[in-house]
């Protein structure tokens, strides 16, 4: 501890009324730092059933709905892969003539196998790989980033994605347009049960909440999307077909 | 006239500014009330203050732990007592870092501590990246709102603004002028050196801090450039995340009735190795700045666990007539009425200490339920008889003076009531036509200009009472029912 | 029906400028057969001293206020910030004298509002009175924050005959008169006023009513200034019935 840091706390516990220079250690007020008990809320997660996750979908998609995020819903890699496809071509880039997109490493965006689709096209396919240290230029150089964020909440339609190697900030930032590939089984109820999963996480560097695309309301509190992030969100859920529209729910996929 | 009812006075005769005020007010005012009214859980707003108040026992502890948990992850942290050091220390690290230009998202500590001159004298460019405080560095003004920084200004001002500094052609369609700064922005953002933003909420048990944002300007600002310094008030920090879950939710809330921000960043550390993106250096700077004067006295404390959602300003009456500017502070609105004499000296703003009705919307609309009318009342009673632990003269002898007069009256029935016959006296000269006083002199004149007075009743109530009631009233009550 | 006798607390405003607000409080208790008395001796009871900070000042109205009022009943008053101010902040001026303090706890718990007295303590709604044409109601800060009376006022008032109430936009707005902020800051105030004043006129109706004279005063001064034909009247005097007080 500093020089600084020690004559600060101390002006702090004096205003709190104890003595400057006794340090209050953590481990005197265990409560202080207490956290709800989560196992039944973990548990309530992992015992969902296909049919309650599709109910969760249903409200993601509603609220996504009203916050612009543009929700897609496939049964396979190869549907999912077809709507990247298809974003990749009709759209337009922002900032730069050619098309460049990023994806983060991985397996649900490596199994879209985008390198293969675009044989006879302009479309440069990049992946975020670990390390990369021209990592930042390729993802100011695309125009779409693709993303599989770790968890989905429903209720306030909020993506969420922890910044790992291989899996930078920028990818959902930079881009135009930010692409999101998500496991039904991942998406939650509430910012409860998110909260809840991000505990074990929390070591991370950083993390952030997506909840639809950038916006401002500075002009005349006028809606505008694509302030500085990405103008447009794309959310594929990836519904393998076991489940779809049948009550046969199995509760492997939890 | 003071400044207060100058800038005032200046707001009234804006009817642009009026009306972006009201709509303001009518949607972000009603609607958290709304939202406060059909929330599911009525316990949280007061959970978290509880938490709030707890966490500001143990600052001590919660700060140490935070600065533990940023430096195991390699980030720097800097305990600031004054706005100066905190500025010495930036201007240290930009310097370090041969730093040119720096894009800032917003932040209010950055404003109450003076950093930009202090950059720019130093040959830093500085870049306000939130779209409307650029609006405002571009226009050479100052924000006045917490949340919608330039609602003073319309459309077609800033069409013109663009215009010129720009050099586009005019437009005053928002969504066109929007894309201009995005693009004149992003520029800035990827080509700055240093990044510098505030810090909605730190977590202790985590090392994070937590910025929030629609944009998306402050996680670029937080991303691209190779350093990063966030300031952070000492008092913006929760213990857990589980604390950190219900606060950030009352602060988007509350801000913009959002159930959250588009964007919930946390940053706790530099970027590493094997993952390059990033910033090289993250600087956490915890700025005291006058909090702690604060926390030692039980009658302000209460206004540390203020979250800065600017709600308050959403529904103030008086805010919702004056405006931003006439509060001339970083802070405006009643949060700024209470703060800024707390920080920056309670003569100086004496004019935000007493120019509210206490009529007590702020408190009822505050997520976390702080009483800003309590404090207000406080702060004017440090300016009727001076503080010496707020270092705060008696702010108005003359008015002092008066209500010692007052209080020799008001406790002497005969005397009070001698007065009130010479007043009715007096007072015939001023009488109209209507039955009204229309005008007066001195101090009055402060109601008669812009109001009418009733006059002195020709028999005060007492007098009735005497007259009419006292004997009457010695009769049983059923008599009276048939005397009706 | 409580056979408690009420004390007449009459705000100083009532007392020396609006005489029939009182006057007509004791019609409407003699209707209902409430007996009263009235503590001759009140001045103010200190508010004006408290919002501007003199709290020593407003200490001594305080104590005057308690030794006159501390053998009563029960105590009602036609004011919603004067009771606001008994209620809530007597007690906080005497934080360092317990004795005072449990007298001004005591003195607090018997002080209620007049139409907060009749409908939440007697249970009393209807009162029997008759008042014809449209009336809008303006809700006092002290009176609707402080103590959480809103409902109470409006069902007295649905419960005249021939009384039609009409809510105006943001009857819960403050109407700008903070006691002496409206002589220091006249230019904020006025504009407050005219806010109200404006969501008076667009209900359309005739009158205006409220259970606090100071809001009442500020709204009639305004008022009269533009010269808009809208009668303000304290709801005592409508609950009188149409004798209540001068018209
Ligand atoms: S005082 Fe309350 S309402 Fe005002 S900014 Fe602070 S938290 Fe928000």
């Amino acid at each position: 501890m500093d020089h600084n840091q020690a004559f600060f706390l101390g002006n702090i516990r004096t205003a709190l009324g104890e003595a400057p220079h006794s340090e209050r250690v953590k481990s005197m007020f265990p409560k202080l730092f207490a956290s709800p008990d989560t196992t039944e809320i973990r548990q309530k997660i992992a015992g969902r059933t296909v049919a309650e996750q599709d109910e969760l979908v249903e409200i993601f998609l509603k609220n996504g709905n009203s916050l612009n995020i543009c929700s897609h819903i496939v049964a396979s890699s190869d549907a999912a892969a077809a709507v990247v496809v298809e974003l990749i071509r009709s759209k337009e880039p922002e900032f730069n003539h050619t098309k460049h997109v990023i994806g983060h490493d991985h397996p649900d965006i490596a199994a879209l196998q985008l390198w293969k689709r675009f044989n006879r096209e302009a479309v440069t396919v990049h992946t975020a790989f670990n390390s990369d240290r021209q990592v930042q230029e390729k993802t100011i150089a695309s125009f779409i980033g693709i993303t599989a964020p770790t968890i989905g909440v429903a209720d306030s339609a909020t993506l969420i994605q922890l910044t790992e190697p291989g899996r930078p900030r920028s990818t959902s930032l930079l881009p135009s347009i930010h692409i999101a590939i998500m496991r039904r089984e991942h998406i939650v109820a509430d910012l409860q049960e998110a909260y809840t999963l991000l505990r074990g996480r929390a070591h991370l560097d950083s993390l952030v909440f997506i909840s639809g695309p950038s916006k401002t309301a500075d002009i005349e509190a006028h809606m505008v999307h694509g302030a500085h992030g990405p103008r447009e969100v794309h959310l594929i859920i990836l519904a393998e077909p076991s489940a779809a529209g049948s009550d046969a729910a199995t509760t492997e996929a939890a | 006239m003071n400044d207060y009812s100058k800038e005032a006075q200046k707001a009234l005769a804006s009817p642009r500014l009026q009306a972006s005020l009201h709509t303001l007010q009518d949607r972000f005012g009603k609607g958290a009330m709304a939202l406060w009214a059909n929330m599911e859980d009525q316990e949280m707003r007061r959970r978290v203050k509880k938490s709030r108040l707890k966490n500001l026992e143990h600052l001590d502890i919660l700060l140490a732990e935070l600065a533990r948990n940023v430096r195991a992850r390699g980030g720097k942290v800097y305990f600031a007592e004054t706005a100066q050091d905190a500025i010495d220390y930036t201007l240290k690290v930009a310097r370090d870092n041969k730093v040119k230009r720096v894009v800032k998202g917003k932040s209010m500590i950055s404003m109450e501590i003076g950093i930009d001159p202090a950059l720019e004298e130093d040959g830093i460019e500085v870049v306000e990246t939130d779209l409307g405080e650029y609006i405002i560095q571009l226009a050479g003004d100052k924000p006045s709102h917490i949340i919608a920084p330039c609602i003073h200004m319309d459309r077609k001002q800033i069409g013109q603004l663009f215009a010129e500094k720009l050099g586009m052609d005019y437009t005053d369609d928002p969504p066109t002028l929007t894309m201009a700064a995005r693009k004149e922005l992003r520029e800035k953002l990827l080509s700055a050196d240093m990044g510098l933003t505030g810090c909605n909420l730190a977590c202790a048990e985590t090392g994070h801090i937590s910025l929030v944002s629609n944009e998306g300007n402050i996680r670029m600002a937080t991303t691209m450039p190779p350093v990063h310094v966030a300031l952070m008030g000492m008092e913006r920090i929760v213990a857990t995340l589980e604390e950190h879950r219900e606060t950030v939710q009352l602060l988007t809330r509350g801000a913009a009735l959002q159930k959250l921000s588009t964007y919930v960043s946390f940053t706790g550390g530099p970027s590493s190795a094997d993952d390059p993106d990033g910033p090289k250096e993250f600087h956490l700077v915890i700025i005291d700045n006058g909090r702690a004067k604060i926390l030692a006295d039980p009658e302000f404390r209460e206004v540390l666990a203020c979250i800065r959602c600017g709600a308050c300003l959403n529904i103030c009456p008086v805010y919702g007539r004056i405006g931003g500017h006439a509060y001339n502070s970083s802070y405006c609105g009643p949060i700024g009425a209470v703060i800024t004499p707390l920080l920056d000296g309670i003569n100086k703003h004496a004019d935000l200490c007493k120019g509210e009705t206490l009529c007590g919307a702020c408190k009822d609309i505050c997520p976390v339920q702080i009483d800003l009318p309590r404090m207000l009342a406080a702060l004017r009673q440090k300016l009727a008889y001076a503080s010496d632990r707020w270092d705060t003269r008696q702010h108005n002898p003359a008015e002092a003076y008066g209500f010692t007069i007052w209080r020799l009256i008001i406790t002497r029935k005969p005397l009070y009531r001698s007065l009130l016959k010479i007043g009715r006296l007096f007072q015939r000269v001023f009488i109209k036509k209507n039955n009204m006083i229309s005008s007066m002199a001195g101090i009055a004149s402060g109601w008669t200009d812009g109001r009418d007075l009733p006059p002195i009743a020709k028999k005060t109530f007492t007098e009735l009472w005497e007259e009419k009631y006292r004997n009457r009233q010695a009769a049983a009550a059923p008599e009276t029912e048939e005397n009706q | 029906m409580s056979g408690k006798t009420v004390s007449l607390f009459i705000q100083c405003l009532v007392d020396t400028m609006f005489p029939e607000t009182g006057e007509a409080m004791i019609t409407v208790f003699d209707k209902l057969g409430i007996p009263y008395d009235y503590p001759t001796g009140q001045t103010c009871c200190g508010q004006p001293a408290f919002n501007s900070g003199y709290t020593r000042d407003a200490a001594a109205a305080a104590r005057h206020f308690i030794d006159l009022f501390e053998d009563t009943e029960v105590i009602v008053c036609p004011s919603g910030s004067c009771v606001h101010m008994v209620r809530h902040h007597y007690p906080e001026l005497f934080t360092d004298d317990p004795a005072m303090h449990s007298r001004a706890l005591a003195i607090g718990a018997k002080t209620f509002e007049f139409t907060q007295y009749l409908v939440d303590e007697l249970n009393i709604t209807d009162v029997g009175a008759e008042y014809v044409g449209a009336v809008t109601y303006h809700d006092s800060c002290h009176l609707s924050r402080g103590l959480g009376i809103a409902a109470q006022p409006r069902v007295l008032l649905r419960n005249i005959r021939g009384l039609e109430l009409i809510e105006m936009k943001d009857s819960d707005t403050c109407c700008g008169f903070g006691g002496t902020f409206s002589v220091n800051y006249p230019e904020i105030s006025v504009a407050m006023a005219d806010e109200k004043i404006d969501n008076i006129l667009a209900t359309g109706a005739g009158t205006v009513t409220g259970c606090d004279i100071s809001c009442l005063m500020n709204i009639l001064g305004r008022i009269s200034r533009r010269q808009k034909d809208v009668k303000v009247r304290h709801i005592a005097q409508l609950l009188a019935g149409p004798t209540g007080g001068k018209a």
